[in-house]
């Protein structure tokens, strides 16, 4: 799914997988710092987006 | 739209990620408050339309999260 | 391939004259020139109008889902790669199927013949190589090579794989050093550029889902573009609509598609669909060595579990 969204130019930061156990409360809150790092370094997104006006 | 109103959309399993968010929050940790967390009652209730559907709306990242 | 069609009406007269199979599947001429429509025929005298030459693009595989009785298909590699994706994913029975294989060398591109013409073409004829177009204003002979279609150019599996009989001598497998240089050459882009010419293949589109109901895999009762609760997609041609639609359809093939071109053949606007389902080819072959349709008794990459399945994607 990610190489494809890529593949159509979606940046691959965009699009997240992971697997944290229900016990991994550390894990959880570094996964969310690292994403939004990441996120926030590519700014809003406007692909794929609907216009709804 | 500035950098404070960035929005990751956040497919949660209830069993998993779900759990360990609530664990963080009962733990008082501090996360940044660009997730808005969908509680699915498993990964495997993901789809690619949900993604789809989450940038459609205005996403700007999704994450997927067992 | 004129030898071949003799052979396929043969076989489909004798097949529907001691009662073998109820109907036989395959291509007769279409209402216009450089056409050929799929055709059903149940009575032995039909069989005359049997055709096969190289205009026959689209994919009869589509056509055997939920047919009563034993039917025939004449199947060139790609609609038998097809055949076999159904027989795995249980929407035909191998017994149910009597499969005349056809050694093919290619489809043409029509839209790419009909560029050079300014009006209407008027006649067709195909002889092995050459092929003869006629328009009231000239008439023009064409090496077939040269007007082949992109998937046709590019494939590896001409032969049929799994078949009953075979209507003609197998031809010779293309190897190629670069399976997907189309591919390749989108990657070669940044992101804004890929964006960019994803944005200019399906600009035209006008939703009419011709390349869905050509398609072999496209067998589900309600497609997502159908659906109203929740609607994932909008009807209309708002360009996110567009792009969901080709998006999902071509996920929704991955690892399924045998390249046989039937969307691209079937689209109006001559939107090379395959750009989308190519990359997920690339990646089925890269992350899993799999090509489908290859083989009966193997699971689908997507659908069964593997502990040495690629998971350096999860955190």
């Amino acid at each position: 799914m990610g190489n494809l969204l890529e593949h159509m130019g979606i940046e691959r930061d965009r699009i997240h997988f992971s697997w944290i156990s229900s016990a991994e409360a550390t894990k959880f809150v570094d996964v969310v710092k690292e994403i939004s790092n990441k996120v926030r370094a590519l700014g809003p997104n406007t692909k794929l987006v609907k216009d709804y006006n | 739209m500035n950098d404070n109103t960035i929005k990751i959309v956040s497919f949660l399993c209830n069993w998993c990620s779900y759990g360990a968010a609530d664990l963080a929050g009962v733990s008082r940790m501090e996360y940044p408050a660009d997730i808005r967390v969908i509680r699915i009652p498993c990964s495997g209730r993901m789809s690619p339309k949900f993604i789809l559907s989450a940038f459609r709306e205005g996403a700007d990242a999704v994450w997927v999260s067992g | 391939m004129d030898t071949c069609i003799q052979k396929i009406r043969e076989i489909a007269f004798q097949l529907l004259d001691k009662k073998e199979v109820e109907r036989v599947i395959g291509f007769s001429n279409g209402t216009i020139p450089m056409a050929t429509s799929p055709i059903t025929i149940a009575s032995k005298q039909d069989t005359e109008k049997l055709v096969f030459n190289s205009t026959c693009g689209l994919n009869l595989a589509n056509y055997i889902r939920q047919q009563k009785g034993k039917i025939a298909v004449i199947a060139k590699g790609c609609d038998s790669r097809n055949i076999v994706t159904h027989i795995i994913e249980n929407q035909v029975k191998r017994d149910q199927i009597y499969i005349i294989g056809v050694p093919c060398k290619g489809m043409i591109n029509k839209s790419k013949i009909k560029a050079l013409f300014e009006d209407e073409i008027l006649k067709f004829t195909e002889d092995g190589e050459t092929l003869t177009v006629e328009s009231s204003l000239k008439k023009e002979k064409l090496n077939k090579k040269d007007y082949l279609r992109d998937n046709c150019r590019l494939c590896q599996h001409r032969n049929p794989v799994i078949y009953d009989v075979l209507a003609g001598e197998p031809v010779e497998e293309q190897v190629l050093d670069t399976p997907y240089p189309d591919v390749e050459k989108i990657a070669a882009l940044d992101a804004d550029a890929r964006w960019l010419h994803f944005q200019e293949l399906t600009k035209n589109c006008i939703r009419c889902y011709a390349c869905r109901n050509a398609c072999p895999l496209c067998y589900c009762p309600t497609c997502f573009v159908d659906e109203s609760g929740p609607q994932w997609v909008g009807k209309g041609q708002d360009k996110t609509d567009v792009n969901t639609f080709h998006f999902l359809r071509a996920f929704h093939c991955a690892g399924r598609c045998t390249d046989c071109g039937a969307c691209a053949e079937a689209c109006p606007m001559d939107i090379n669909v395959r750009d989308f389902t190519r990359k997920l080819n690339k990646d089925a072959f890269d992350m899993f060595g799999w090509e489908a349709g290859l083989d009966q008794t193997k699971r689908p990459p997507l659908d069964a579990y593997s502990p040495d399945d690629p998971n350096d994607f999860i955190k």
